[in-house]
């Protein structure tokens, strides 16, 4: 099936439409993030956010429930465990060395992962791809590996996720809303 | 022989020198009341506005002074004395503050809402100020109180809380950007009603 | 409108004197409070107040040093968390554009264009 903005909705909406509140026992889904080491020392700027169950706890009790992004926040984050994202800009086009990515796409081939979305951009020169870990119809972890020409990221969401709410995270946080035009 | 630098003339005018500053220390009751004088204000000052309560503030400044008594024998000179009057003057407020599960809401003055920003002196909008400045959470009240009742710069301002000074930075500009949109608001005020303040969520509407 | 702001509220915040009475009031509490303690507290114990209350005082500015820095920590925690689900927007925004992008791209060439 050819992937489409409108699939990769409905494949959202559907196991959003699975996710429970449960906290069945299933492994941690938590990646063992490399150094990065290579992607830093050429990174113009890095972002390296490690946020587990006790920093999320009190991060959530500083959040303003009256802010619409706070309250997002609140919301989405009330099942997670812990929130991983490393994050490297690069002043120009940079050819990522292997290794490290390796190494995590290698964590990713274990059955507890499912390739969710996997894109190609030709033109913009992106790939993305979105891995989920479902266990008893819950999700319970998400990857997403982002590499650009200028620009390389790994997010890795550990708990109770709802893509739902994940999904619209966009028109908050600076993100524009994605208007998708109307096949004509 | 030379005099060691004072600001005035005599004690009772509240001059205070490092002389006194020593007397104090070693028991001299006129000398220790002339540092309560020369910066009664200040300590005053920034325990009302902390506070928003005359008598609460007061009481606040009686204790700071006495805490003072206790202490100033380590004080080393009147730059230190100022240092330590406002840390601790703003240290207790702050801790007042939290120990109340919230703290007091000053209601604005109705009429407040009608006035207009006009340029130049305006008792109205500086009363407005006051009250604005009063609702501000307690670390940002203290860093816009530090800033503007006592001029200290962010540097001085960041060593007296015990902040960093991108924090007191941070304070600093979303403070002032509060306070300008809520005058703004106010001074927009048209037929249909103020808007709500944002500092106070269960502040009423003003209906015109 | 900056300095403008800057100016009315260095007029509002300027200092205020409580007055005269207040300094009296100082003097007095002072006063008594000496009495007090000289009458409570027996001279060779007076080393031991000094040295409780000088505790009481340390384990008040401890306490409130540590919740300073733990609402440092909590804002911290926070921006990072904002941070984080920003990015994790944004990437998931570049997924949809990039399937958008190809299936415009596959349209087109469908079209014959």
């Amino acid at each position: 099936m050819r992937m489409t903005a409108g699939n990769l909705t409905f494949a959202f909406i559907v196991l959003g439409a699975r996710l429970a509140l449960a906290t069945a026992a299933a492994p941690d889904v938590q990646l063992q993030m490399p150094n990065f080491d290579s992607l830093a020392s050429n990174a113009s700027d890095s972002v390296s956010i490690t946020l587990d169950s006790g920093l999320l706890g009190i991060a959530a009790a500083f959040l303003d429930s009256s802010k619409p992004e706070d309250a997002a926040a609140k919301d989405l984050i009330s099942g997670l465990k812990s929130i991983y994202v490393r994050n490297y800009t690069f002043d120009k086009d940079f050819t990522y060395p292997s290794a490290d990515v390796d190494l995590l796409r290698k964590q990713l081939s274990a059955p507890v992962w499912q390739r969710l979305v996997g894109v190609r951009s030709g033109k913009k020169q992106a790939n993305v791809d979105i891995y989920m870990s479902v266990n008893q119809n819950n999700v319970n972890g998400l990857v997403i590996i982002a590499s650009e020409p200028r620009e390389f990221t790994v997010v890795n969401i550990v708990g109770s996720i709802d893509l739902q709410k994940l999904r619209r995270l966009e028109g908050k946080f600076g993100i524009p809303k994605l208007q998708l035009e109307e096949k004509k | 022989m030379s005099r060691p630098d004072i600001d005035c003339v005599t004690e009772a005018e509240g001059c205070v020198s490092d002389d006194s500053l020593h007397r104090a220390a070693a028991g001299e009751s006129a000398a220790f009341t002339a540092l309560v004088r020369k910066h009664q204000r200040s300590v005053y000052s920034l325990a009302l506005r902390m506070l928003a309560d005359r008598h609460r503030a007061e009481d606040l400044a009686q204790d700071v002074f006495l805490q003072l008594h206790r202490s100033v024998a380590s004080i080393e000179s009147d730059a230190h004395l100022s240092f330590w009057l406002r840390k601790v003057t703003i240290n207790r407020a702050i801790d007042r503050l939290r120990r109340e599960p919230k703290y007091e809401e000053v209601s604005l003055d109705e009429s407040l809402l009608l006035v207009s920003a006009a340029p130049a002196e305006d008792p109205l909008l500086q009363r407005q100020l006051r009250e604005l400045v009063g609702r501000l959470p307690p670390a940002p009240r203290a860093v816009v109180l530090l800033r503007y009742q006592e001029d200290l710069d962010p540097t001085e301002i960041a060593r007296t809380l015990s902040m960093s000074i991108n924090t007191v930075k941070s304070h600093l500009k979303r403070s002032l950007a509060i306070l300008r949109e809520q005058v703004r608001d106010t001074t927009a005020v048209d037929s249909g009603g103020a808007n709500p303040s944002k500092l106070d969520p269960s502040s009423p509407n003003v209906d015109q | 409108m900056s300095n403008h702001l800057d100016d009315q509220l260095r007029n509002a915040l300027r200092p205020v004197d409580p007055g005269e009475e207040f300094t009296q009031h100082v003097v007095q509490r002072l006063a008594h409070d000496k009495r007090r303690s000289r009458w409570s507290t027996p001279a060779g114990l007076q080393w031991l107040s000094a040295a409780l209350a000088a505790a009481v005082v340390l384990g008040f500015l401890t306490a409130h040093a540590w919740q300073v820095r733990r609402e440092q920590q909590g804002l911290e925690a926070r921006k990072q968390l904002l941070e984080a689900l920003r990015v994790t927007g944004e990437k998931l925004d570049l997924a949809y554009r990039v399937v958008n992008d190809e299936a415009h791209g596959t349209a087109g060439e469908n079209s014959g264009a």
